[in-house]
């Protein structure tokens, strides 16, 4: 992972141009296939693999440090509760329309956390007393060795409540269909700061949104990409506060609520579900804003600035 | 004096402690060496560590956690307690109604004897030097919405009891009493898993408890708190404090329904008079060690007159009254017949002491380097002493127990594992400065009322004036006192 001062000058180039054009290269990376400027090769086992092999030896440099608390992912610990407070939302959110059957809530949800680094989600999903399972996937091997000897650590996580698996999410089989020949599938999808790391992110969410079953919600965080989110995630966090290690973040990477939104949308408008309607319900959207000293905090309307979480019900 | 009783019931039973360890060491002959896991283990059976465990239990987030106490002494013991109602325990704490409300949410305040708890209405405060005094009664149209106690008197036998009867009536907590803490070490690390970080609490017997999350509400001298490391910083007051219940001549200047009361301080330190039911009050008299001595030697006539002199006469007539070894009640009617004082001011007259209860502990200020470690919590006196003068330290307690309850059900509500230190943050956060400042305050109150002369004299006693004078300052001390102001403390 290149450091992230070498950003500067790019940065700079690119308010020459205006931000219009890097937001229009990175939609355009949305919608189709990505842009060929971004395409970095691969040599992951999948030969479709959305992994980025730079990304992947980053994070497994920082594997050491991850369960500290004082340590470079103090951030993620911190935020950690919010993520649960947010699948809550969502879970309790009235459903889209009262006539479909199929996206009842269940009560004892299985969970698949894509990305899941050292485990600090994996974990405590696994720990709360309603989850049924937690399947855990993460391209690194040396960060999955760190997130299963920490989960020897809590006798409570046991093998039947949270696995974890060296898997890419092109590589993991597509659920089957379970006994009563209902669609298969996670009722919660989790993708936390993942997206930001992805090189092709349009192909990547089709793939994860097939392991949703009907009624489940993908639930997923990442960053803005906008001029704050530059200056905080580039330049403050990581150089000057050093609260997350220098190289984590490419800021051209970033995708915005909105790209989201329209892009779920347009899966809807091919009538992908089943009896041809729609396939997803409305994302919810909730902007959150670190403040040194207190931690995450939700603040309306921030997703357009910065950090947000964005969750979306798989319908059909 | 809360806080010194916690620590020195641990060194009460001894003999009982033994017999009973024959006992356990038969019970648990046959357990395996292989330590048996809880989410919370609590070291201490005291009003903390029991209400805490109560609150656990009492709350559905947290109810499903599997939880164990450990306690040195004989619980059978406390949970049957009982006295006459003319008899009561000489170790009282005041509960402020905050502390209260708290017992009150977890089911336990109705498990109290509710006779033997004595609201008060009033508190007067004086000082024995210049006689400048605060009058603390509430003004009309000053008092809260919750009532116009200011706190509750409460033996602590009493709030032990009720809480052992409610952690009855829930169940499922696993408890150790008669149990000595042998040691405290860490886990291993076996092949399904590693508990190298998880403390392990041996028990008298061979007993093994692995705790994801170790309590400490073991007193100040907390076994807990130096396996975690942490250490604890102060000092002594080289003050005793002296108890005893007493009877007074009535119910009280105001009656049964307006009980008062009375501090005064003196050059040695404090002196207070507070109202049980009936004619009853309990005494705390901190003063020198050697002070504190003589009053325990006395006979009950000359112990009885010592009181009434302490609320009385001035600190030179104590002072010379302090070198007899004997003969007190004599010279104190002498004496009184000299020295004009407003009867009504202070507390009735005391006519007797009830037997045994005449007792002393030494007085110190103590505050932990921090509240947490890896696994590790500590509540109560284990966390921080301080002097008596304010009826804060049990409180305190309270306040530390609500906060961690708080901070365990936010941590299981959002999958955090309760022990490590990133789940138990907030709860340093919240208490940590709050008693700092408490035990600031009353140290610093000791300290200006411990002159006898000098230029802070007149100083001390415009302050009590001044306060007396401005009614919307007196409200507001008095709302702190009550737990129900602005939260300073």
């Amino acid at each position: 992972m290149q450091p992230s001062l070498r950003h500067l000058p790019r940065a700079l180039r690119t308010a020459r141009q205006g931000p219009r054009a890097a937001a229009a290269a990175a939609q355009a990376s949305l919608r189709q296939q990505p842009a060929p400027s971004r395409k970095l090769s691969t040599t992951s086992p999948a030969a479709s693999s959305s992994v980025n092999e730079t990304e992947i030896s980053h994070f497994s440099a920082l594997a050491s440090s991850w369960w500290d608390p004082h340590g470079p992912s103090r951030p993620l610990h911190l935020m950690n509760p919010l993520r649960h407070d947010f699948i809550q939302s969502c879970l309790s959110s009235p459903p889209p329309s009262p006539s479909t059957t199929t996206t009842t809530t269940t009560t004892n949800p299985r969970y698949l956390d894509v990305g899941c680094g050292g485990g600090i989600f994996a974990e405590s999903a696994a720990r709360l007393a309603t989850t049924h399972s937690v399947t855990a996937i993460d391209p690194s091997a040396t960060i999955l060795s760190v997130a299963r000897a920490h989960a020897r650590r809590d006798p409570s996580l046991t093998k039947n409540k949270l696995v974890y698996l060296n898997e890419t999410i092109e590589s993991l089989p597509l659920p089957l269909p379970d006994q009563d020949e209902q669609p298969g599938g996670f009722d919660i999808v989790s993708l936390f700061e993942v997206l930001e790391h992805v090189d092709y992110p349009s192909a990547f969410l089709e793939r994860v949104g097939q392991f949703v079953r009907p009624g489940g919600w993908l639930v997923l965080s990442t960053i803005a990409r906008t001029w704050t989110s530059w200056v905080t995630t580039n330049v403050v966090a990581e150089d000057i506060l050093g609260v997350v290690p220098p190289g984590t973040h490419d800021w051209y990477k970033y995708i915005n609520a909105g790209e989201l939104r329209e892009w779920f949308e347009r899966k809807n408008d091919g009538g992908g579900g089943r009896e041809g309607g729609r396939v997803w319900g409305v994302p919810r959207v909730m902007g959150v804003v670190f403040v040194p000293g207190l931690g995450w905090k939700e603040v309306r309307g921030s997703e357009k600035v910065g950090n947000y979480f964005l969750g979306v019900q798989r319908v059909a | 004096m809360d806080a010194i009783i916690r620590s020195r019931a641990a060194y009460v039973c001894r003999s009982c402690t033994r017999s009973l360890q024959r006992q356990s060491r038969r019970s648990y002959s046959s357990a395996p060496a292989q330590p048996d896991i809880y989410d919370v283990v609590c070291v201490g059976g005291g009003p903390a560590g029991l209400s805490l465990l109560t609150a656990l239990r009492a709350n559905p987030v947290t109810s499903h956690l599997r939880m164990a106490l450990v306690e040195a002494q004989d619980l059978a013991k406390i949970r049957s307690w009982k006295l006459p109602p003319d008899r009561f325990s000489n170790r009282c704490s005041s509960l402020t109604p905050s502390s209260a409300l708290f017992l009150d949410q977890i089911g336990a305040w109705s498990h109290l004897e509710r006779d033997r708890v004595q609201a008060y209405q009033e508190m007067q405060v004086w000082d024995g030097v210049t006689g400048a005094r605060i009058e603390f009664d509430w003004t009309p149209g000053s008092a809260p919405a919750a009532g116009t106690t200011i706190a509750y008197m409460n033996e602590n036998l009493n709030l032990t009891s009720g809480l052992l009867s409610r952690l009855g009536e829930l169940g499922g907590v696993s408890m150790f009493d008669n149990a000595k803490v042998e040691r405290i070490s860490h886990g291993e690390e076996t092949e399904e898993m590693d508990l190298r970080e998880w403390p392990v609490v041996h028990l008298s017997g061979g007993k093994q408890l692995s705790a994801r999350l170790l309590v400490g509400a073991d007193g100040a001298n907390s076994p807990v708190r130096s396996f975690a490391g942490i250490e604890a910083r102060g000092w002594d007051y080289n003050r005793h404090g002296v108890v005893a219940t007493v009877e007074l001549e009535g119910e009280g200047w105001g009656g049964d329904h307006a009980k008062i009361a009375y501090q005064r301080f003196l050059p040695t330190g404090p002196v207070a008079m507070l109202p049980l039911p009936g004619n009853y009050s309990t005494l705390v008299w901190s003063t020198t060690p050697s002070n504190a001595s003589l009053l325990k030697s006395l006979s009950p006539k000359d112990f009885i007159a010592m009181v009434n002199a302490a609320f009385r006469l001035g600190p030179t007539d104590l002072e010379y009254m302090h070198t007899q070894g004997s003969g007190q009640a004599e010279e104190y009617s002498w004496r009184l017949e000299h020295t004009p004082f407003d009867y009504r001011a202070v507390p009735q007259t005391v006519m007797g002491v009830q037997e045994g209860t005449v007792a002393s502990f030494p007085l110190k200020l103590r505050h932990a380097d921090t509240y947490i470690a890896e696994r590790v919590a500590l509540i109560g006196d284990a966390a921080h002493t301080i002097h008596p003068l304010a009826g804060q330290g049990l409180n305190q307690g309270q306040g530390d127990v609500q906060s961690l309850a708080k901070t365990i059900e936010y941590a299981v509500s959002h999958g955090q594992d309760i022990g490590v230190t990133m789940s138990l943050e907030p709860y340093v956060s919240e208490r940590y400065a709050a008693n700092h400042l408490l035990l600031g305050v009353c140290d610093k109150l000791h300290k200006l009322y411990s002159v006898g002369s000098g230029p802070l004299v007149p100083l001390r006693s415009m302050g009590l004036s001044a306060v007396n004078a401005l009614g919307p300052l007196k409200t507001f001390f008095m709302n702190q006192a009550a737990g129900n102001g602005t939260k300073v403390f």
